[in-house]
């Protein structure tokens, strides 16, 4: 390795590293902005006209009826020598604590129907007021969705990662065992690492449908007379199993993948000596193999919960995003613009905000504890 | 040492150690059929017709064969379109991926520099962020700068997504090629720069396709931000997703499987990187 003082791999990352500044760090200081900030407009008033620097006299929120007692009339001139008029209204209107408020303000702020004689008009514009609110929050918070949002994002997450990580060390060891056509159950392990969230969902939705696969087996072999309705709005019970199947059938390649490598980077001298002094497997598991996948396992575990956190496609699909929510769906629906949606994206981000927080604090218990083991097993 | 001469005891361990080995080959091929029956099934929806989509109960071989569903769900209004879309955005996402990449994973692996370790500590976090999320903020700027629902400006946000998965993936495969071959060829006159391109670049070339493939695939996957970024330019999962509960059966089978298709493909190519690549995430 070169070790001398050297420009080149500064230069070298500094593409990756302003990229990452742009498209990672700017989105996530701005989604913070956005779920603790008012954003609305806000009229300004002044104490003499065609002056926008001039003394404030009061505050308008938009939409606000005012009366207009005086008005002036401005010429702008234009770069082709032309000249324009326009307009500096004197309103008084109610401000947001009901205190009737007076002051200059121009045209483009007002919906005024004739500048030069209407007496009424409508705040329509004003200057953008960014103040730190807790608003956002308690929006998300007051929600009558967002309670259910939460926890069965975490019962999900809680029924879900055990699970996947006994059958993810399970198809490790398995894999780990030098069986015969080994590499084609590899590639069978790893197929669900390719499947997207949203195919799972649906190739799961089949399965439950009232006339699905599930519903013809069962029939078939006699257990039911006619299908049963797995997934309706009072069978919660249901859906939650399809969702949790659909995760582990999807997502449980990925645990195995790191399993697999951290198996790899064991000594087979361990293994060995394990089994020369007569260790079975479920000896060598619990005293060789697992303290030795520790690392592999918690970086497993770390990144499991995080995209449990943002479950989204699978539920949607299954569920239809009504009848079960979870935290990045009421994500979504808040941010969305179209009819159905809340075209909030300041809600959003607060949802977006609590997703990051959460990854965050489950991050550090994680390491933490791992790091009180240590420290125990040390002394 | 032949079986004949083993005494009770050790035909008996053989025995045991016989059946133990069976019943590991049984619970590989039950692990493979719990993967793979899922997929076949959808696949047999699929390839049905309009009476076997709606008919009850399913068989598991669809009778007749047919390509109806199939055809439905390609001709469906705008399907086609998000298809490119989604070509486009994971192409795009590939290319500026591995372009940002390469640098950056070359420096990692090769260099010893103030800064490298909280430079791979960094690109680690961001990996373990939940970007997607990003997602909320990154389309109230791309309104605000004109670009949202850009095919474009999805794959701007997914090579935030899928670039610190490439920067360790990429630093790996090069830490695996010695540094030796380098000097050698620097010792026979060729700049950096040629001993890169001649002697380093062959060698790396299958791990950053593979690096490569598996960034196309994340993208190709990715739902939660496509939909939040785009109103008309759909990418498919964004398409599929929004029209989900208006459209009818056929659409949905047929779309969970023809999106699980790249999958089939591209895991089979690159399943012998799968563990060089998370290998060095886990250290």
């Amino acid at each position: 390795m070169k070790k001398r003082r050297n420009l080149a791999p500064y230069l070298l990352i500094l593409p990756s590293f302003l990229y990452l500044a742009v498209f990672f760090a700017w989105p996530m200081l701005r989604s913070l902005q956005l779920a603790f900030q008012r954003d609305e407009k806000i009229l300004v008033l002044r104490a003499s006209p065609n002056d926008e620097n001039a003394d404030e006299t009061g505050r308008l929120e938009m939409n606000t009826t005012v009366t207009i007692s005086e008005r002036e009339k401005y010429d702008e001139v234009l770069p082709n020598g032309r000249t324009r008029p326009y307009y500096w209204f004197n309103v008084s209107g109610a401000d947001v604590n009901g205190n009737t408020v007076t002051g200059w303000t121009e045209r483009k702020n007002l919906d005024v129907k004739s500048a030069a004689s209407s007496e009424e008009a409508r705040v329509r514009n004003g200057d953008p007021v960014k103040e730190w609110t807790l608003a956002n929050i308690k929006r998300m918070v007051n929600d009558g969705r967002f309670s259910e949002a939460l926890t069965t994002t975490l019962l999900l997450m809680v029924i879900i990662l055990p699970i996947q990580f006994v059958l993810a060390i399970i198809m490790a060891l398995v894999l780990q065992s030098q069986l015969k056509f080994n590499s084609i159950f590899l590639y069978i392990y790893a197929i669900p690492l390719g499947i997207s969230d949203l195919a799972a969902g649906l190739v799961w939705e089949a399965m439950f449908k009232q006339n699905g696969f599930l519903n013809s087996f069962l029939v078939k072999i006699g257990v039911i007379d006619k299908p049963y309705i797995f997934l309706s709005a009072d069978n919660k019970k249901w859906m939650i199993t399809a969702i949790v199947l659909a995760e582990i059938w999807r997502a449980t390649s990925i645990v195995m993948v790191i399993v697999v490598s951290g198996l790899q980077a064991i000594p087979r001298d361990y293994m060995e000596a394990g089994e020369i002094f007569g260790a079975n497997l479920w000896q060598r598991l619990r005293h060789i193999i697992l303290p030795l996948l520790k690392p592999s396992l918690q970086v497993a575990l770390i990144l499991r919960t995080i995209l449990a956190f943002q479950v989204f496609a699978v539920v949607v699909a299954i569920s239809g995003g009504r009848v079960l929510t979870v935290l990045a769906y009421e994500t979504y629906r808040w941010y969305d613009p179209s009819d159905t949606g809340f075209n909030n994206p300041n809600v959003a981000s607060a949802y977006a905000g609590l997703i990051m927080l959460l990854s965050l604090i489950i991050s550090i218990v994680y390491l933490r504890a791992v790091r009180a083991q240590e420290e125990a097993a040390q002394e | 040492m032949t079986p004949r001469t083993l005494d009770p005891v050790q035909r008996r361990a053989l025995r045991r150690q016989k059946m133990r080995r069976a019943s590991v080959y049984a619970l590989a091929i039950l692990i493979a059929l719990w993967i793979l029956l899922p997929i076949w099934l959808i696949a047999s929806q699929a390839f049905s017709n309009q009476e076997d989509i709606y008919g009850f109960p399913k068989t598991v071989v669809p009778t007749p064969v047919s390509t109806e569903t199939m055809d439905f769900f390609l001709n469906y209004q705008g399907i086609l379109q998000a298809t490119r879309n989604s070509v486009v955005v994971a192409v795009l996402t590939l290319v500026l991926s591995t372009l940002l990449a390469m640098p950056a994973g070359y420096a990692i692996s090769r260099y010893i520099f103030p800064g490298r370790a909280a430079f791979r500590l960094s690109i680690l976090a961001v990996r373990a962020f939940p970007i997607v999320i990003l997602a909320v903020p990154l389309a109230v700027t791309f309104i605000q700068w004109g670009m949202f629902d850009q095919v474009y400006s999805v794959a701007l946000m997914h090579t935030a997504l899928t670039l610190p998965t490439t920067v360790l993936v990429v630093s790996s495969v090069f830490a695996s090629i010695p540094v030796e071959l380098e000097e050698a060829a620097r010792v026979f006159g060729a700049s950096p720069f040629q001993a890169f391109i001649r002697v380093v670049m062959p060698l790396v070339l299958p791990g950053v396709a593979a690096a490569a493939i598996f960034t196309f695939v994340m993208s190709w996957n990715e739902v939660f931000a496509a939909t939040l970024l785009t109103i008309r330019n759909r990418t498919l999962p964004a398409l599929i997703l929004y029209t989900l509960n208006k459209s009818p059966l056929e659409f949905q089978y047929a779309g969970g499987f023809f999106m699980l298709v790249p999958s089939l493909v591209f895991i089979f190519f690159i399943r012998r990187y799968l563990f060089n690549m998370w290998g060095q995430i886990t250290k």
